[in-house]
């Protein structure tokens, strides 16, 4: 794909959108719709054993998705896409 | 020194600091253009741009609401984590597409996207001033509270030497005054020293309550043993709650005027990336730790009611104050950074209020110094009504159910900004009639009294008709010219 006569390096692409796909599953991970409501949880690292696993999510997330930023292509000047013009 | 004394002395003190960065930010300025005032020229760069963001998403409401939510709900309150980061994802969505746009043809404002998006197009200027109706709400909403906090907590970390009144009038002032003469520069400026207290004052209070309590694992068999369904797996209307607050937050929050101008006013795209790429972790150091404070809190005030849960962290205050001369100084340093937060959010809403006003609403035009004139003289009018609704409780009390519909409203512009930017067969019709029937519903849902059907926000499902009709309309019609 070409952007400006720029070619668009597909390999970052790529790998950006993997990144934001894993995203997406932690983020359903993250929440436990796996666990019978009312159970009571193990301690893990001081917190909930279900706690413990959003929180893990949540840091995955944030490592993955600061990875996402800085492969992401923001460009300056140079038109994008999503123009009717 | 009393601890009122001390609290007023750090406040005169940050005041003054506050003023010099303003007079810096006023002598700094290259012109009068609206660019200038309301985007700094265009010119932050990453460590002032990054500080600033973290300082306008993280508003009174999230070092004083959250730990009052975590305190009432108990540990599923984590999924504040997952929301707040949420925002940093969804932004994925919004600035590669929108910044070479705004750099090239040199937006201020939202409403300026709109304008290049759907130019000649039938509706166009009638979508531009309802998207400008529904941020203008949801930032005069975002404005009362930060005013209403901003008294509250000034008086609280006074010791009540300062009034309510006083603190929201003395401090709607000092924002008025710092915003008008610095403009974006003394808000990105002063929201990074802001920033830096929150950051610092909170890991303090977290680092003692721990202690307190002898460690993480034996805080939550605390929690465990006074309230025992709040460490147990949450239910599934709980669960449905979870998801639909992280898709309101995060869909809604990056269709903020303040925060979609702060894509506009980095410095270069490769600076807007990486204090991007910094501010996802922000949410495991501000929104996990204020989560944990709320959370350490239920052992020890076990006997609190859900209304009495909003005074969590003001009380800790009071105890750490009481420990010595060392904790009370930390604590003066969580209240000026709980109020600093404060006055962050408020400020980056008023500077955006001022331009949505002048350029969205009343069609200014962009270049104009007058614009800028404008702006400034919205600002004020805005802040005036807003201490005005502030101070009478009569007043704020009937407005309330309109300005308590803000994400709800918010999330309904979502469209027009992350569907427009990545389809180019929808027209300014299309996202019109999707905007009037997802606010329409939302606000309905909310007016008869349903905030939320089946743990599900009724903006989410005033979002979903809104795109399901966008969707509908783009498909029946005919593909938009090829440009």
């Amino acid at each position: 794909m070409e952007q400006g006569g720029i070619p668009r390096p597909a390999g970052r692409a790529r790998l950006r959108r993997a990144l934001l796909a894993a995203i997406g599953v932690l983020y359903v991970v993250s929440i436990p719709w796996y666990r019978t409501p009312g159970a009571e949880p193990e301690l893990w690292l001081g917190l909930p054993d279900w706690v413990a696993i959003a929180v893990g999510c949540y840091a995955a997330v944030a490592v993955l998705n600061a990875a996402a930023w800085l492969l992401s292509d923001v460009r300056d000047g140079a038109d994008g896409e999503g123009t009717a013009e | 020194m009393s601890p009122g004394a001390l609290g007023l002395t750090a406040l005169i003190v940050y005041l003054a600091v506050l003023v010099a960065v303003a007079e810096r930010a006023r002598r700094a300025r290259v012109d009068l253009s609206p660019a200038d005032h309301f985007l700094a020229g265009r010119h932050l760069g990453v460590f002032v741009l990054f500080l600033t963001l973290y300082a306008t998403a993280y508003s009174g409401n999230s070092l004083l609401g959250y730990p009052a939510e975590a305190y009432r709900r108990g540990y599923s309150w984590i999924m504040a984590t997952g929301f707040m980061m949420s925002i940093v994802v969804v932004f994925h969505a919004l600035v590669p597409r929108l910044r070479p746009l705004s750099v090239r043809h040199g937006f201020v404002t939202p409403g300026d996207y709109i304008r290049l998006r759907f130019r000649g197009q039938p509706g166009v200027d009638t979508l531009r001033r309802a998207v400008a109706v529904l941020m203008t709400i949801a930032l005069g909403n975002f404005l009362l509270a930060q005013l209403v906090a901003m008294g509250l907590v000034a008086h609280e970390f006074t010791a009540g030497l300062l009034p309510y009144w006083a603190g929201v009038v003395g401090l709607a002032g000092m924002i008025l005054l710092y915003e008008t003469l610095g403009g974006m520069r003394a808000v990105a400026w002063t929201d990074a020293a802001q920033g830096i207290l929150m950051l610092c004052g909170l890991s303090a209070l977290l680092v003692w309550l721990l202690g307190e309590a002898g460690g993480l694992a034996a805080a939550t068999r605390g929690v465990a043993t006074v309230r025992p369904e709040a460490v147990a797996v949450p239910a599934g209307r709980e669960l449905a709650n979870w998801a639909s607050t992280i898709v309101l937050l995060g869909l809604a929050s990056v269709v903020y005027p303040q925060a979609i101008q702060r894509i506009y006013a980095a410095r270069s795209g490769s600076v807007l990336k990486r204090s991007l790429a910094l501010m996802t972790f922000m949410p495991l150091v501000t929104t996990l730790v204020v989560t944990l404070i709320g959370l350490a809190a239920i052992p020890r005030f076990a006997g609190l009611g859900a209304l009495e849960a909003d005074v969590v962290m003001p009380r800790l205050l009071a105890e750490w104050t009481a420990q010595g001369l060392g904790s009370a100084a930390l604590a003066t340093l969580v209240f000026l950074g709980a109020l600093a937060a404060i006055m962050s959010t408020a400020d980056s809403v008023l500077l955006s209020l001022g331009s949505l006003v002048a350029e969205d609403l009343f069609d200014r035009p962009r270049q104009a110094t007058e614009t800028t004139r404008f702006g400034k003289r919205a600002a004020a009018a805005a802040m005036l009504l807003a201490v005005l609704l502030a101070l009478v409780p009569e007043l704020r009390r009937t407005l309330w159910r309109l300005i308590e519909l803000k994400m709800e409203l918010l999330i309904q512009c979502v469209p027009c900004f992350l569907l427009a930017l990545h389809w180019p067969r929808l027209r300014a019709a299309h996202l019109l009639a999707g905007l009037a029937a997802g606010t329409a519903l939302a606000v309905g849902l909310a007016l008869a009294g349903q905030a939320r059907l089946g743990g599900v926000h009724v903006g989410v499902l005033g979002l979903a008709l809104n795109a399901a009709v966008c969707c509908l309309l783009a498909w029946r019609s005919d593909p938009a010219p090829a440009g």
